[in-house]
């Protein structure tokens, strides 16, 4: 053993164990001698079980640091006995040896009665959530205040009263659907005086389609919406998948439909096995297909264990990859369990109604490319019905432990994980063979109908042109000319006739294959083989009149060549045609006899292999996730709940309760109201899960409506929480990205609010007036302006970070965004009458939300004054637009002009982009 | 033992302003509000974790005395070859067309080194047995005789001031690399902040009304985007992309077309005013305070920048020495002046990208892509190195010249239709170099072996570079983290002291 001195530090006077031994100890040790682990028998975590020791005795002798395990573990040069392991924590620094070593020459020393620590698995959030009593405070109708009003009360501070109606409609119109009341909406608050204005305002708000963009918009950081990225450039789609806006769309759907959160993560998860002929809902699955990266299934796995944990459950289980997680109660093993219940999947296509079929998935050839699909639907599947899940080492897959049996599917064993019930699922028949949808009969129907009709289009006409061809051979007199057209037209009348015939068997294969289809596969009454010959044989009789066709055509061929070479007899052009078109003929008679000869080897063989309406997969899926979707979306989950509630909240007040939103183990932030929080997760599952009641509870509260205005920093509630943890007031916040450019597009009138459909090309951001959820936005780039006001990292996004920047002054002030849409503004909005008083009062109203000022007011009528002195002194040059660059030119009036510029400066205003 | 110790200035932090710092995120591109304050006089907040650990939200102020001001990073995609640029073999030569196991030399694909420094994204192995002979000569050049190729006739002269690291690895042997060397991780593992950003996050701004972290190049693939991504320390780190055009160097940065310049100052102005009512009507909301100061520095930033990356006024000696007279070399000896300009006026951080994306990537025609390539870079490089001397930047400005990786001492094979004439990609050992603020001049350090293979010498992950960098302008790696971001070993690199004065 190295011997240390440590006498230097006795001068200092005695080591204080709690202030500067402990803390060392609960950085490199705890994790694995502490309450989660106890290697070699050993805890650490108090002074008296440290000077108890392990297996291998005492690791602390007071006042004999020679005699002491735990220093000679510290400082021992044999690597593979040194602590802490080598890739498992930092070497102690020389100067923290020191302390150890003179702590335990001075008696290591510990206080009383130190508290070990705590059991892991009894942390709060992995116990389940109760309602706590909490005192009804004064006047209160809403739990919620209840739950403030304790911390209010124990901080010693006051609630600020309600905010200005004005102020709170706008809080709550951009907290709900994203974009801020107009004017005539203000009045409409302003005059509903009766009681109960403000809930009809919120009632109105939670069933206006705007709010399922706006919060599914949220759900969508959560579930990290991205659309397809690898390779744009090439392209070559590696990471999510195109058609995965789809998802998007079932999210804001299922948000604006209120459906039920524990259904969604069920859908989400495992919509193929629990409703797998559910063409709306099976795109739910996309949460999964998002983390697809086509180089590397690994990867695909491991992202869907880790965010499948942060998002539903607040749990990290990407750092048990490697090794037993250090703080919480998760196993290396509970994570290979999770792995195994992805492990059978892979990306299937389907087809949707009117759209064209996107055929099968393509599996990865190394080295090529695969655009990105861009019809139909992408979902998950169950493939590999028996894929077994090997624990490797290291967080590499190659690295698998030789000897170790596979792993079964299953979650973390300390919330019950190693008791999943995974029984396999019969899917539906539409689920297995989606050739049996109503849509694809019908499209196939409708296809074959359709040919058939034009068929007979065509023939009625050939037999017109017959008769007229006759009259014309009768009028002159059977010349020969006559003669030969009506031939002519003798022959393509066979051909069409035959064409017919062709038409005719097809649609009836189509229905004899639909009819064998229901007899096989939907249990219709019949005979499953007979039906399936029957099917099999007109095919192939189509095939033989379709051959057929091709004769009839090369025999006009022949007849019309011979007529051409007549009187020509030495043009070796026309006689090689004639050549030619005599050997197609031979050649389609054998086509055609090659088909005969198919169709009686068909029904001679008695096969049934008729031609299907779709690939068929498994009929079976392994039911792993369906498990994993009913473990986590269920009351007795401690966790799936208040993860939820505490994202709702965030967003509502700019700070969650639990700050960590994607950890609620032993690492992360605990919560500022733990009442509060397991009062609104009861709630939330006792109102069967959905969100629209918790959004009313919460904007309805006393403490939602609080004012965010002090008016002076020197109000006293500063001193005791300057945080606002407390929330005594409302924190005012800026607005999100997308708000900043739904809302200058809504004000201006200019929203284009039509829901859904295929992601938008991002460089059509700042002319296209749709919604910004509706932009495409994935791993290769966010729309810059959105970027630039701190839209979500499509690839992690559990909290938004909020910024303030000169670039984003620059963006309001220089994009065509603003000046557009302020030129467009300024022209629509009429007031009587029209002077600048009336005007500037209407934008401050319109733009803000707010009337303005006296100063305001003052400031506006120099302003406008200003700008039209500028534009009258300004040369007809300097006033010119390129119409090309400038799709709004701004008005030639210079006072109208003047306005136009107002109204942009106020999409820079402060008071825009805050939400107060 | 779960309480964390509030940093001693705690108690001065008064409830707006610890707000404000919270709000803010403390990530200006193009200021440092962390140094703002700190001029103001307001003091950083500390970040309590539940494991008595505190961390102290960086205040623009370096870890220890820097020896750089600012850094000129130049990268070349694609992978250049280590021995047909800055680590010359001519064991190549001498076992030409031969398998390894034909040469005396130990097989470097059975060194367990090979396994451990390489971990394929898509799988499938890469073989390349057949020795391929140097596709250039190389001479040594300067006091210590340093060996360089013939493809650097310019930069040769300038070997005595630069430092070689040639014992560099990576562990993607695919062009992800490439985000590897900026951010420091392989694909499959989740990304980390770029160093720039770090560099962001940490320091701050040198100049107020310049973007601190900035990007010069040209790319079409948009994942080279990712080479400055901030990740998960938000966008207000990550690298602004500037453009050589005066006329329009910043996203937005440009008065639109029909608007006057008059009219965009009084507009300006009234913002201004009105914001300012605003901050009387709500004393406590430092968002205000903050946005009046970040208008007043758009508005400078957006006559600062044009004029920072205006080539116009630098003497014609200045841009010849650059390459700008030179049709070959304009292009890359213009990004290399204006990293120089930007560096003058305090911009922290510029990722010169000094190609087009994968242009070094050399699995056919080595020899001819390679020569092409370095003609390209060579004079405006050293341009670049003998322009900072002359100007007395050079105690100022580091220079770090790298890539994603090496190439193959071997043959490319892995098309068995047509005959290779290049080398394979090669994470296993390649050379970079450092030149400029508290780096040694002609140094050499750290030693692939006889065939240029593995890195056996002091060998050194990305991260350490990163470290190097971060060092050199004050910045502990170790201290650069936030709360509930865990950072492993690996991330944080260790400085390469052996090269630094």
């Amino acid at each position: 053993m190295t011997a240390v001195s440590g006498s230097s530090l006795s001068a200092a006077g005695p080591v204080d164990y709690m202030k500067r031994i402990k803390p060392i100890l609960a950085a490199h040790c705890f994790a694995c001698h502490g309450a989660l682990k106890q290697e070699n028998g050993l805890r650490l975590d108090t002074g008296v079980l440290a000077r108890k020791g392990g297996e291998s005795g005492p690791a602390v002798v007071p006042r004999q640091p020679d005699k002491s395990l735990l220093l000679e573990r510290l400082q021992t040069d044999d690597i593979s006995l040194r602590m802490p392991p080598e890739g498992k924590g930092q070497a102690l620094k020389p100067e923290q040896i020191r302390l150890l070593v003179e702590w335990i020459r001075q008696g290591a020393v510990s206080p009383d009665g130190e508290t070990p620590q705590a059991d892991p698995k009894s942390h709060w959030a992995f116990r389940a959530p109760a309602r706590q009593p909490v005192p009804v405070a004064e006047e209160s109708h809403n739990r919620i205040d209840d739950y403030i009003a304790a911390g209010l009360q124990k901080r010693g501070v006051n609630r600020l009263p309600e905010a200005p109606g004005e102020t709170l409609l706008r809080r709550v119109y951009l907290d709900l659907v994203g974009v801020p009341p107009t004017m005539v909406e203000q009045a409409e608050f302003a005059a509903d005086t009766a009681p109960g204005a403000y809930e009809r305002v919120v009632d109105r708000l939670l069933e206006n389609p705007r709010y399922g963009e706006r919060w599914g918009r949220h759900w969508m950081d959560v579930w990290r919406y991205s659309d397809w990225y690898g390779r744009r450039k090439v392209p070559d789609s590696l990471n999510s998948y195109g058609q995965i806006w789809r998802w998007r769309d079932w999210i804001i759907h299922s948000v604006n439909d209120d459906k039920s959160y524990d259904r969604m993560i069920v859908e989400m998860l495992a919509a193929d096995e629990v409703a797998g002929d559910d063409d709306e809902n099976l795109v739910a699955t996309g949460f999964i297909i998002r983390n697809f990266y086509r180089w590397n299934y690994n990867t695909w796995l491991k992202d869907n264990i880790e965010h499948t944990g942060k998002a539903f459950l607040g749990l990290t289980f990407n750092c048990c990859h490697c090794h037993d997680h250090k703080y919480d109660p998760l196993t290396q093993v509970d994570y290979f369990r999770m792995r195994a219940t992805f492990e059978p999947i892979e990306v299937r296509h389907d087809r949707v109604a009117g759209d064209a079929d996107p055929g099968v998935y393509p599996k990865y050839k190394y080295g090529k490319p695969y655009k990105p699909l861009t019809v139909g639907m992408v979902r998950i599947c169950d493939e590999k019905l028996d894929a077994k899940t090997f624990v490797y080492s290291k967080g590499e897959s190659r690295n698998i432990i030789p000897g170790r049996p596979p792993i079964a599917p299953g979650g973390p064993g300390f919330l019950g994980g190693a008791d999943w019930n995974v029984k396999p699922v019969q899917l539906p028949p539409r689920a297995w063979y989606p050739g049996l949808k109503d849509f694809v009969r019908q499209e196939s129907r409708q296809a074959v109908q359709k040919e058939l009709a034009e068929k007979r289009g065509v023939l009625a006409f050939a037999r017109r042109l017959v008769s007229e061809a006759q009259a014309e051979l009768i009028a002159a007199n059977g010349s020969e000319p006559a003669r030969r057209k009506l031939e002519q037209i003798r022959l393509t009348l066979v051909v069409d006739e035959t064409n017919l015939q062709a038409a005719v068997l097809k649609v009836a294969a189509v229905e004899a294959r639909i009819h064998a289809d229901d007899v096989r596969y939907l249990g219709h009454p019949g005979d499953a083989d007979q039906v399936a010959r029957q099917a099999l044989r007109i095919e192939h009789e189509a095939k033989v009149a379709t051959a057929r066709v091709e004769v009839a055509r090369a025999r006009r061929a022949v007849v019309a060549a011979e007529a051409a070479l007549a009187g020509k007899a030495t043009d070796a052009k026309l006689k090689a045609a004639v050549t030619a078109a005599k050997k197609m003929l031979v050649t389609t008679g054998a086509a055609v006899t090659t088909s005969e000869t198919s169709l009686k080897k068909a029904i001679t063989s008695g096969a049934t292999n008729y031609t299907l309406f779709s690939h068929q997969y498994a009929r079976t899926s392994t039911g792993r996730r369906t498990a994993l979707a009913r473990w986590i979306a269920s009351r007795d989950n401690p966790l799936t709940a208040r993860v939820a509630v505490n994202h709702i909240w965030g967003r509502h007040f700019g700070r969650a309760i639990v700050a960590s939103t994607e950890n609620f183990g032993n690492n992360g932030d605990r919560p500022t109201h733990p009442g509060l929080l397991d009062w609104l997760a009861v709630e939330f599952m006792e109102r069967g899960w959905r969100m629209k009641p918790i959004h009313r509870l919460i904007v309805t509260s006393r403490t939602y409506r609080t004012t965010s205005r002090t008016g002076s920093t020197d109000h006293p509630n500063f001193a005791r929480d300057p945080d606002n943890i407390s929330l005594w007031r409302f924190s005012p916040s800026r607005m999100e990205a997308e708000v900043v450019r739904d809302s200058v597009l809504k004000i201006s009138g200019s929203l284009d609010g039509r829901i859904g459909g295929r992601e938008i090309p991002q460089p059509q951001g700042l002319t296209t007036p749709r919604r910004s959820v509706y932009f495409d936005h994935h791993g290769e780039g966010r729309m810059s302006f959105l970027d630039l006001f701190d839209a979500a990292d499509p690839c992690d996004c559990y909290r938004r970070t909020r910024s303030v920047r000169p670039q984003q002054a620059l963006a309001l002030v220089n994009s065509e965004l603003a000046l557009r849409q302020g030129r467009l503004l300024a022209g629509r909005l009429v007031v009587t009458p029209m002077d600048d008083p009336a005007f500037v009062d209407a934008a401050f109203r319109q733009v803000l939300a707010r009337r303005p000022s006296s100063a305001e007011r003052a400031a506006s009528f120099e302003f406008l004054a200003r700008q039209a002195d500028v534009f009258s002194g300004a040369k007809p040059s300097e006033l010119a637009v390129d119409p090309k660059q400038v799709t709004v030119a701004p008005a030639t009036d210079p006072a109208q002009r003047a306005r136009e510029s107002l109204v942009q400066a106020l999409f820079s205003h402060t008071d825009f982009l805050t939400i107060r | 033992m779960n309480d964390f110790r509030p940093p001693a200035d705690h108690a001065r932090c008064c409830g707006p302003r610890r707000e404000f710092l919270a709000d803010v995120g403390l990530g200006f591109t193009g200021l440092a509000l962390g140094a703002m304050l700190h001029r103001d006089g307001v003091a950083a907040e500390g970040t309590g974790d539940p494991h008595g650990k505190v961390r102290v939200v960086p205040d623009g102020r370096p870890h220890h005395v820097p020896r750089a001001k600012n850094v000129i990073w130049i990268f070349l995609s694609g992978g250049y070859s280590q021995m047909e640029t800055w680590d010359p073999k001519p064991a190549l030569n001498k076992y030409a067309d031969k398998t390894y196991e034909q040469t005396p030399l130990p097989n470097p694909l059975k060194d367990p080194l090979f396994e451990l420094r390489s971990r394929d994204v898509i799988g499938g192995a890469r073989p390349h047995a057949k020795i391929f002979p140097m596709q250039v000569g190389f001479r040594r050049y300067g006091e210590l005789g340093i060996g360089m190729t013939d493809w650097w006739p310019e930069l040769a002269t300038c070997v005595d001031d630069m430092a070689f690291v040639r014992s560099m690895y990576t562990t993607d042997n695919d062009h992800n690399a490439e985000f590897q060397m900026h951010h420091g991780r392989h694909k499959l593992d989740p990304p980390e902040p770029v160093l720039g950003s770090w560099i962001h996050y940490g320091l701050g701004t040198g100049n107020e009304n310049l973007p601190s972290f900035v990007f010069l190049g040209k790319y079409k693939d948009t994942r080279v985007r990712w080479n400055f991504d901030a990740n998960y320390l938000g966008p207000a780190h990550s690298g602004v992309e500037l453009s050589l055009d005066p006329g329009d160097p910043l996203p937005f940065g440009r008065r639109r077309p029909g608007v006057l310049a008059a009219e965009q100052r009084n507009q300006f102005d009234f913002i201004n005013r009105l914001n300012r009512l605003t901050a009387v009507e709500y004393p406590e909301d430092a968002d205000v305070r903050a946005r009046i100061k970040s208008y007043e520095l758009a508005y400078r930033m957006q006559k600062s920048v044009p004029e920072a990356v205006n080539l116009a006024g630098e003497t014609a000696a200045t841009q010849k020495l650059y390459g700008i007279d030179n049709k070959t070399t304009s292009v890359y000896g213009r990004r290399l002046l204006a990293a120089r300009r930007l560096a003058e006026r305090g911009v922290r951080y510029s990722l010169v990208y000094l190609s087009d994306y994968g242009e070094w990537d050399s699995h056919n025609k080595l020899q001819e892509l390679h020569a092409r390539s370095c003609a390209r870079v060579d004079r405006p490089i050293a341009g670049l190195l003998k322009d900072l001397k002359q100007r007395g930047l050079w105690d100022d400005t580091l220079v770090v010249c790298c890539t994603e990786f090496g190439r193959t001492p071997g043959l490319e094979v892995r098309d068995t239709k047509q005959k290779f004439t290049g080398r394979d990609h090669h994470p296993h050992g390649f050379t970079v170099w450092l030149a400029g603020a508290g780096v040694k001049r002609g140094v050499i350090h750290g030693r692939t072996d006889e065939l240029g293979f593995h890195a056996i010498e002091h060998p050194h992950y990305v991260t350490d570079l990163h470290a190097t960098v971060l060092h050199l302008l004050g910045l502990d790696s170790r201290r650069l983290e936030i709360p509930g971001r865990k950072r492993l070993d690996v991330d944080y690199g260790r400085p390469i002291t052996e090269i630094m004065t």
